[in-house]
């Protein structure tokens, strides 16, 4: 009986995060902060909206990816953490981590 | 059933490697590298590596390892997982055999904690420690065709994981599915749920406990006199692969029921 119950308690928990992780989750991830940084300390203007009005206000892009998207851009190590704890692209555009790439590692 | 599991394993290793169409959207619950160029799933120790490496927990990959676990046990491993084919075959070169101490599958559990998920999470995933740059599939699968494509490849790191690799392709050679039984982090995952899996090796009333089928367990899951090996004493580390049903004199194994 004890044995049926945690059977029926873990196969509920596996089929709610299964279900929500797929089809529910939403993960927002922005541009390459730190490609930005890089460029604004250079001198070079961005074409991204807001950004060159100045360091105060910029707007950088941000995409929210389904769980099963960062899944795929995490297959070829496309997604890390910003240092004010943002989730970045690893790559110079967003629409870069839709695609298949191999993985760095 | 021999046959029937080595078409399966076969149809597998092709399946997970046919490369014509990529779904690394969606893991697969057996050890196959995402990075191999002609890969169709993603790797779900490498993907909570990632994730991990981030501070998130990938829900998705989670609640199918624990499903997966709670239906099948550890049966992919004996039937699907390519690397255990591989082992499979390995273990019938002629070598030199070895046992290993009861211990030792413990490993696993250290590795999966250790090198997949802290390792990403208190150093970071270009860490040399970190699994994924250790792992033997991801060696042949990855590293090396990789190589070979490029032309080039960073010469430490490529030479530790061939050193890694040599090293698990000789113990496979003198211990039936070492790595499984040892060093496999996703087995470890789904061993957890070997006890409570719907398939399942059982015996039925048939069964007149002689204990052969202890005999023949390429996991060493009954290894002790007069104890049957699906039962005791290790049954977290049955991989459902009926070896044991082919030394039962009365037929008393099956998979499930």
């Amino acid at each position: 009986m004890q044995r049926k119950i945690v059977f029926v308690v873990l196969l509920a928990v596996s089929i709610v995060s299964l279900v929500y992780g797929t089809f529910f989750r939403k993960i927002l991830v922005y541009d390459n902060l730190e490609k930005f940084e890089r460029l604004k300390n250079i001198g070079i203007a961005i074409k991204v909206p807001g950004y060159e009005q100045g360091s105060q206000s910029f707007e950088v892009q941000s995409q929210w990816f389904t769980e099963p998207e960062v899944v795929n851009a995490m297959t070829f190590d496309g997604i890390s953490r910003y240092k004010d704890g943002r989730l970045i692209s690893n790559y110079p555009d967003l629409k870069m981590l839709k695609g298949r790439m191999p993985c760095p590692t | 059933m021999e046959k029937i599991r080595l078409k399966i394993q076969l149809a597998a290793v092709v399946a997970v490697n046919i490369g014509v169409v990529n779904w690394h959207t969606v893991c697969f619950p057996v050890l196959n590298c995402h990075s191999c160029p002609i890969s169709v799933f993603a790797c779900p120790l490498g993907v909570i590596g990632q994730f991990a490496a981030v501070g998130m927990i990938p829900l998705s990959v989670v609640g199918l390892l624990i499903l997966t676990g709670l239906v099948a046990g550890r049966f992919l491993c004996g039937w699907v997982c390519p690397f255990g084919f591989v082992q499979e075959l390995l273990y019938k070169v002629p070598y030199m055999k070895f046992g290993i101490p009861g211990w030792m599958r413990f490993i696993k559990y250290g590795v999966f904690a250790g090198l997949v998920v802290a390792v990403p999470v208190f150093l970071s995933t270009s860490s040399p420690l970190y699994f994924c740059r250790l792992c033997p599939v991801g060696s042949i699968e990855s590293a090396i065709p990789w190589a070979v494509m490029r032309g080039s490849a960073d010469a430490i790191g490529l030479s530790a994981r061939l050193a890694i690799l040599f090293g698990i392709v000789v113990l496979a050679m003198g211990h039936r599915r070492f790595f499984c039984k040892v060093l496999c982090p996703l087995g470890a995952c789904l061993s957890v749920f070997n006890r409570l899996s719907i398939v399942f090796p059982r015996r039925n009333e048939q069964c007149t406990q002689c204990a052969s089928c202890g005999t023949t367990c390429p996991m060493e899951t009954g290894r002790k006199k007069g104890q049957v090996a699906v039962f005791a004493p290790n049954p977290e580390e049955c991989i459902s692969c009926l070896e044991c049903r082919k030394k039962c004199p009365t037929h008393a194994v099956q998979l499930w029921g």
